[in-house]
């Protein structure tokens, strides 16, 4: 447990911007009226946006009404029909129609906005941070017991929760700058797990995106709407909404507010690293650096600080319904459903409680953190070349000297700092034991079966999926070999298991890890001392975690 | 044309042929730095104002200052050999800054090998992942981000005479296509733009293969319809090979492509061309090799190609079959008979 960076919780970035949660509201509402009139200049243009907008809503409202939404949401978007038929340019003066038309998109962009919007309470905050704790030392005295456990939660935790990479740099950087952590995400408890690494390294609190199906709990949305989470619809896929978001984030990161965005936009349905990475709001990171360089000069700018993250599970909570819906996405018609059982508290608390009370553990693999050109930084925050030479990133903004904003230019550089953190996220993923196993067997029954697609391989039959022992042990070792010279060449990182035990621990280690979450083992030794599998489909999905590595030549 | 108030000159890196005409097309529009390493070359062009043969327009300035170069212009032109592409931009990397823009005019590729061994050995082993286009090599070696690409059928000799051509200005950034047309483009130069700079790229250095075997086939003494059928069926090994690599198809119809190709077949004067009439003429690769100053461009390409197709399992006859013939000592007469054997199906099946 480290110290915080910046001791008052009322001195937090996350803290001073809630404060100002007015302001924030209305230059969000501003911005976005700015930006969506600068996309669609001509009434006919922007009329036929709202139109879309309305028709897109209309169709939500119909086919995945939640909870969460409002009482009048009907009524509202009723109302705009309405407006729309009595704005229509047709009929009425070009100039009347035109501010009917303002008017509607800033109500629209307003309700949006003020969905958007989360709040942080610094009392709730530090209520939530003891009752986390408390929680987490309970599930460590449960197992280990004795006096030692009780009073000393933290030393078992550290063991736990592993925080690994620059942590010292980040801390120096979080007070010199805004701090955008990317992370990889596999599951709904990423962002409650990075918070808690995050506070546990004496980081001030991160603001985050959850998605809005989280707060149809009351519960869940009483905690999480005042401890700093925005809220995300991803039933909405409007042009208004959207660019609403994106001003939000905008204003947000304007404002000094440290951010964790998972730049994948989803949580990993096939369990593979992302490198697929969503542009839309990494780009109001792009966009924030350059305004900061028109505001300021140069030496005087704020800075934003990238930092990939790579979680690395044994297991995943939702491994078994994320491959599901990955299935069913990637498969169409080939592909029979089995509906997957949704998250539930027993399952976050089973989760936990494997997690914490076996021998096992997770951990939080920060990448070196970059400007947003991915140069490296010095311990100020200034940008390096590769030869360790200051570089002015303020230019990159610039045309012969001249800032100049360039949406087209901005968008090639966002997509060039999304491959750099992939290049974080593969560089800096640790890899666990249970990786291995599952990669090769699923690697090996593949190879064995040699059939044309993925989804026949996974209705084998149970007696066709048994893989020689030898054999398995043999790829195992081949495998482990490459990672080591992956690991020379600085490509990949492997957890300390890996490196100090013998192969048939790594092996019993992996598998009984994998295991001990699952109900129906996705992989396990059979009678013979064979290797099989019940559930081949979450065999797949940890499988993949190793994909993208060339490792599949080691195989066979 | 430029702005009359863009006061910045452009600068053009590396002083070959094809430097010397790039220097000389962007002089018809503004000033122009001209740098080589060799002082004797700077003073040439300097006092008789003439390089390579051709005559400097008054506009183009020699210097051997890189730092100069990098200080006075925003725009660069770099058209090194490929082999020494690498060092040039690591030598230069100083005084680079991220307001610069490079439009490389290089069509080749930089392979990182292990010390001592060479791109024509028979036991490397190439991947993808392997190649590096000058593109790279510049987003690699220095802080530039704002890169492009200049590729077409633009033979020097041709442009040195002012025929009208017309090349690709190819590039990520709107921006950097934008500068790069405004500062070359004239009235014997037309200039069309591409966004997919990683094709374009590809499509300059993987015709050379096919120029080696039209020059075969002009050794031979055969005519349209044999070239006519070399270039096609060539474009489709090109484009499939290229897609292995992880390119779109686009480009590779466009100039830099389907372009650039007929104009390298049909050049009977070009080192790649000879390299192939000699072929036909019953002389081996040694003997070639040892009777020219450089290596010909397409001997590397083929066997870059060549091992490209192995390792991504990719169908190229024509490619197989030069190798063959460089490498392995085939006739040029058996491997024509053997192409004219080969079942290839479909036409058009690399679209």
């Amino acid at each position: 447990m480290l110290e915080s960076v910046i001791p008052r919780i009322q001195d937090w970035p996350i803290n001073r911007i809630a404060k100002k949660r007015d302001k924030i509201l209305q230059e969000t509402i501003s911005e976005t009226v700015l930006e969506f009139n600068k996309s669609y200049p001509t009434l006919f243009s922007l009329r036929e946006q709202l139109q879309k907008t309305l028709y897109l809503e209309n169709i939500r409202l119909k086919t995945e009404p939640w909870e969460v939404d409002p009482e009048d949401e009907r009524e509202f978007w009723n109302g705009i029909k309405k407006r729309l038929l009595q704005a229509d340019p047709a009929q009425i003066d070009e100039d009347a129609s035109k501010e009917l038309h303002q008017e509607m998109l800033q109500d629209i962009i307003s309700r949006y906005a003020n969905e958007i919007i989360g709040n942080f309470i610094p009392n709730m905050f530090w209520f939530a941070r003891q009752a986390l704790r408390l929680f987490f030392a309970r599930l460590f005295n449960a197992h280990f017991g004795g006096l030692k456990g009780l009073f000393n939660p933290d030393e078992k935790l550290k063991d736990k929760l592993i925080v690994a990479g620059p942590v010292e740099k980040l801390r120096n950087l979080s007070t010199k700058g805004t701090v955008i952590l990317v992370p990889t995400h596999f599951s709904n408890l990423d962002s409650v797990i990075i918070g808690f690494g995050m506070d546990y390294i004496g980081l001030p609190a991160f603001q985050y995106g959850a998605g809005l199906n989280l707060f149809n709990s009351k519960f869940f949305s009483f905690f999480m709407g005042n401890l700093g989470a925005y809220k995300l619809d991803r039933r909405k896929k409007n042009p208004v909404y959207l660019e609403t978001l994106k001003s939000f984030s905008k204003t947000n990161i304007l404002a000094g507010a440290h951010t964790i965005f998972f730049p994948g936009g989803t949580r990993s349905r096939a369990g593979n690293i992302e490198d697929d990475i969503k542009l839309g709001l990494l780009g109001t990171v792009m966009a924030a650096q350059r305004i900061h360089y028109e505001k300021n000069p140069s030496n005087l700018a704020p800075k934003i600080f990238i930092v990939p993250l790579t979680i690395s599970y044994h297991f995943v909570l939702e491994a078994s319904s994320l491959i599901e819906e990955q299935l069913k996405r990637t498969g169409k018609e080939q592909y029979l459903v089995n509906e997957g059982a949704p998250t539930t508290v027993k399952g976050i608390i089973k989760f936990f409680w494997e997690t914490f009370s076996k021998s096992t553990d997770i951990t939080l693999s920060l990448s070196e953190p970059m400007d947003v050109f991915g140069n490296a930084l010095d311990d100020d925050g200034n940008s390096l070349d590769k030869f360790g030479q200051p570089v002015h990133i303020r230019n990159y903004f610039a045309n012969k000297g001249q800032l100049k904003e360039d949406d087209q230019r901005e968008m090639i550089y966002t997509q060039m700092l999304g491959e750099k953190i992939v290049e974080g996220f593969f560089k800096n993923n640790v890899v666990y034991a249970s990786h291995v196993v599952t990669f090769v067997a699923f690697e090996l029954l593949k190879k064995k079966l040699d059939y044309p697609d993925i989804f026949t391989l996974l209705r084998t039959s149970d007696e066709d999926r048994e893989i020689n022992w030898d054999e398995y042990k043999m790829c195992v070792k081949r495998v482990i070999d490459e990672l080591y010279v992956l690991n020379n060449k600085e490509q990949i990182k492997l957890a300390p298991h890996m490196t100090t035990k013998e192969l048939d621990e790594i092996i019993a280690l992996g598998i009984n890890n994998v295991c001990i979450y699952h109900a129906n083992l996705p992989i396990m030794r059979n009678k013979e001392g064979n290797i099989t599998s019940e559930d081949l489909k979450v065999l797949y999905y940890y499988h993949n975690r190793l994909k993208g590595y060339g490792l599949e030549k080691c195989i066979g | 044309m430029r702005n009359a108030s863009d006061k910045y000159p452009v600068a053009v890196i590396g002083a070959g042929s094809f430097g010397t005409v790039v220097a000389n097309l962007l002089a018809e529009n503004g000033e122009v730095l001209f740098y080589s390493r060799r002082k004797e070359a700077v003073e040439a062009i300097n006092k008789e104002r003439s390089n390579n043969g051709q005559a400097m327009h008054p506009n183009v300035k020699a210097t051997n200052d890189m730092q100069e170069i990098a200080e006075k212009c925003y725009l660069m032109f770099p058209s090194m050999s490929s082999d020494g592409f690498r060092e040039v931009i690591r030598s230069m990397a100083v005084y680079l800054r991220p307001d610069h823009m490079m439009i490389h005019c290089t069509k080749g590729f930089d392979i990182k090998l292990e010390p001592g061994k060479s791109i024509l050995d028979r036991d490397v082993v190439l991947q993808p992942s392997d190649i590096y286009t000058m593109s790279k090599v510049i987003l690699e070696e220095s802080c530039v981000k704002r890169v492009g690409c200049m590729s077409g059928p633009n033979l020097a000799r041709e442009i040195a005479f002012h025929h009208p051509a017309a090349t690709v200005i190819a590039s990520k950034f709107e921006e950097v296509i934008r500068e790069g047309e405004s500062a070359i483009r004239s009235k014997r130069l037309q200039v069309y733009s591409n966004h997919d700079i990683f094709a374009v790229e590809l499509a300059g250095v993987l015709k050379n293969s096919m120029a080696l075997a039209a020059g075969a086939l002009g050794g031979l003494g055969y005519g349209q319809n044999a070239m006519a059928f070399l270039i096609t069926r060539g474009i489709g090994e090109i484009i499939r090979l290229a897609t292995a690599m992880g390119a779109d198809k686009q480009a590779f119809l466009g100039l830099a492509g389907i372009g650039d190709l007929v104009a390298t077949c049909t050049s009977p004067l070009s080192r790649n061309y000879t390299v192939g009439a000699r072929l036909a003429k019953g002389e081996t690769l040694e003997y070639i090799l040892s009777t020219s100053s450089e290596v010909a461009e397409g001997i590397k390409t083929v066997s870059i190609s060549k091992k490209l197709a192995d390792s991504t399992g990719t169908k190229t006859p024509i490619i197989q079959t030069i190798y063959k013939v460089l490498f392995e000592e085939l006739k040029v007469e058996e491997a024509l008979g053997y192409l004219m054997e080969y079942r290839w199906g479909y036409d058009a099946d690399y679209m």
